[in-house]
């Protein structure tokens, strides 16, 4: 058991080398000289000239790697170009908007899912499953975009019910609930399919373990076999394969984010690279693997310590 | 000495003959459906510059034209003009080219060769760690970052696009690949033909690679609708093909600002992205369910 954990923690931090490798290799990898791409594409030769020392982009590559990995650490990450504040502030003052997204998205659709997966596992073959599982496919294929727009244009113009733009303080006041909650419901519209679809599989894989039917065979009532015996079981790999969407679901709270002008981290990501802000760009990214890295090893953690199969 | 017949043929067992999954397929009506779907959108893609009723770049007069069965409308721009008097139809048309040709190469070439990574690590114990390792560190950017991150290097393109999604597919499919080849390694099939003395690349690719096709096929083109949509959702960020080339997640981008008065211009590519997602995640569950019924969701 220690042992798994250890090793995850090991990937873990290989992992946040490769990233710091690639985001470092980013700057690399941009047509044309990096302390102009830094310096902003109007910046005079002797503003390009004093970023390429003070960066020391003019030595050789393992140096610049190592004062970028030595400034990293040091939680230096340089000055967005367009802003003209340091990165990491930035980045601080995203970060707590699209968690509170990530949470007001999961708060509902987990629970709506795992609901609807298990009413669909619980009439197995019928018209409500075959329901409930090709409306999880249309989600699945629905482009998030697309429901942003459809709902901004439904409740938010046409019925006047909830604003669409920007954030209006914290989750726990009422504007804030108010302006978070369309930008919420649109991301967890696009994550309950996955959800149903696992809890479906998960809960009929528990379905036909013995315990259930010697429950069944108790007399116990449907209601009660499937709350008790079934679900209690199923939670688990439930909220560890739905932790493992994680980066489907980043991937939607950008787009998200974009369209109802959250102020998180993935606007931010966007509008740097479209404004080719680069440090602030690669700040962003980083940001984002480290947090989907993190969420992956909690998820993988917290898989060994609850299934009893992995800590033989 | 006399030769010895062996009575063990190495000759691994042949999946379903093609036309028996085909009959099956087609007994399924959804998967018919999808399948009709998917070759009909793809022709009118393959064939857009003959379809297209007009230049899709070509501005007209007729500005945010409704589509024809609107009461505004006209059967002059069938699905009515965007904000430029373009005609929406033949936009679309060209618009799925484009997004076809991204799913297909982001799936083909990221899903080809992370199966083929896949097989090997499989295949190979020494090759298993250093290949799954690598893998699982590539996972640990989920596809849209990586597309951000090399549209931030390299600039806004197609090319960018389809780099990212193909790279962001190498890791899942080599973790399906690998799990689907251990399964085979551990047959008999497999010792009776190392125990014969067949040579290591006829093996990984009469034995391994033949036997785990349909199932890597099947994730391949499960794949393939999620490359679309993070394509899509890319190029409505404004991070793929440049404008005035027509893509259907940058048109659907183009009309969010006239969305009140015109929706149709937003409408009409999401739902075509839609039906083609669609389409191929119906396609890919009944292809599973007749290719590989180990994967059968139950």
């Amino acid at each position: 058991m220690i042992e798994i954990v250890l090793r995850r923690i090991l990937i873990s931090a290989l992992v946040l080398v490769a990233v710091t490798v690639f985001c470092f290799l980013l700057l690399q990898l941009v047509p044309g000289d990096p302390a102009q791409v830094i310096a902003g594409p109007i910046a005079p030769p002797d503003v390009v000239a004093s970023v390429r020392e003070s960066l020391g982009l003019d030595r050789p590559l393992p140096y610049q790697f190592w004062a970028y990995a030595s400034r990293l650490a040091a939680g230096d990450l340089g000055q967005s170009l367009i802003s003209n504040r340091p990165v990491s502030t930035e980045l601080a003052e995203a970060i707590g908007p699209t968690a509170e997204l990530m949470f007001a998205c999961l708060v509902w659709s987990i629970p709506a899912g795992t609901a609807l997966g298990t009413l669909a596992a619980a009439r197995q073959g019928s018209v409500i499953d075959r329901t409930i599982m090709a409306l999880s496919v249309a989600g699945l294929s629905l482009p998030v975009f697309f429901i942003c727009l459809l709902l901004t244009q439904l409740i938010g113009v046409t019925w006047q019910l909830l604003p669409f733009v920007g954030r209006e303080g914290p989750l726990w006041t009422v504007e804030g609930l108010r302006h978070i909650a369309l930008p919420a419901l649109s991301l967890g519209l696009i994550f309950i399919g996955p959800v149903a679809r696992i809890s479906r599989s998960s809960v009929l894989e528990v379905m036909r373990l013995d315990h259930v039917r010697t429950a069944r065979a108790k007399g116990l009532s449907q209601r009660r076999v499937l709350i008790k015996h079934v679900l209690r079981n199923a939670l688990i790999p439930i909220v560890t394969l739905v932790g493992l969407q994680a980066g489907y679901l980043m991937g939607g709270a950008v787009v998200t984010e974009s369209i109802f002008s959250w102020p998180g981290i993935g606007r931010l990501a966007v509008g740097s690279i479209v404004s080719s802000d680069f440090a602030l760009a690669q700040g962003a990214i980083m940001v984002m693997a480290v947090s989907f890295m993190v969420i992956n090893l909690l998820v993988d953690v917290l898989y060994a310590l609850l299934d009893p199969r992995i800590q033989k | 000495m006399s030769q010895v017949d062996l009575p063990v043929t190495a000759e691994p067992p042949q999946a379903t003959g093609t036309a028996a999954w085909w009959r099956r397929l087609l007994r399924d009506p959804m998967a018919v459906l999808a399948l009709l779907v998917l070759a009909g959108i793809s022709l009118a893609a393959l064939f857009a510059p003959w379809l297209a009723p007009y230049d899709p770049y070509l501005n007209s007069r007729a500005i945010m034209q409704p589509p024809a069965w609107s009461d505004m409308g006209t059967t002059e721009y069938l699905l009515g003009t965007d904000a430029q008097g373009r005609d929406v139809l033949s936009r679309v048309l060209y618009g799925t080219r484009l997004t076809l040709l991204i799913g297909l190469a982001g799936a083909g070439f990221g899903g080809g060769l992370g199966a083929l990574l896949g097989l090997v690590a499989a295949f190979s114990p020494r090759l298993d760690g250093p290949i799954m390792r690598i893998a699982d560190m590539m996972l640990s950017l989920p596809a849209i970052l990586l597309g951000l991150a090399i549209v931030a290097a390299v600039g806004q393109s197609l090319g960018a696009i389809i780099l990212a999604l193909a790279i962001a597919s190498i890791p899942d499919c080599a973790r399906i690949a690998r799990g689907v080849g251990t399964s085979i390694m551990r047959q008999e099939f497999i010792e009776a033909g190392q125990a014969l003395g067949l040579r290591n690349r006829t093996i990984f690719v009469r034995y391994l690679l033949r036997n785990a096709l349909s199932s890597l096929l099947v994730y391949i083109s499960m794949r393939f609708g999620q490359v679309i949509l993070i394509g899509a959702a890319l190029s409505f960020l404004g991070l793929g093909v440049r404008p005035p080339i027509s893509e259907l997640g940058m048109m659907a981008a183009q009309g969010r600002d006239v969305f009140l008065f015109a929706p149709h211009i937003s409408v009409i590519p999401s739902l075509t992205i839609f039906v083609i997602v669609l389409a191929a995640n119906v396609t890919g569950d009944a292809l599973r369910d007749v290719l590989d019924p180990r994967m059968r969701s139950r």
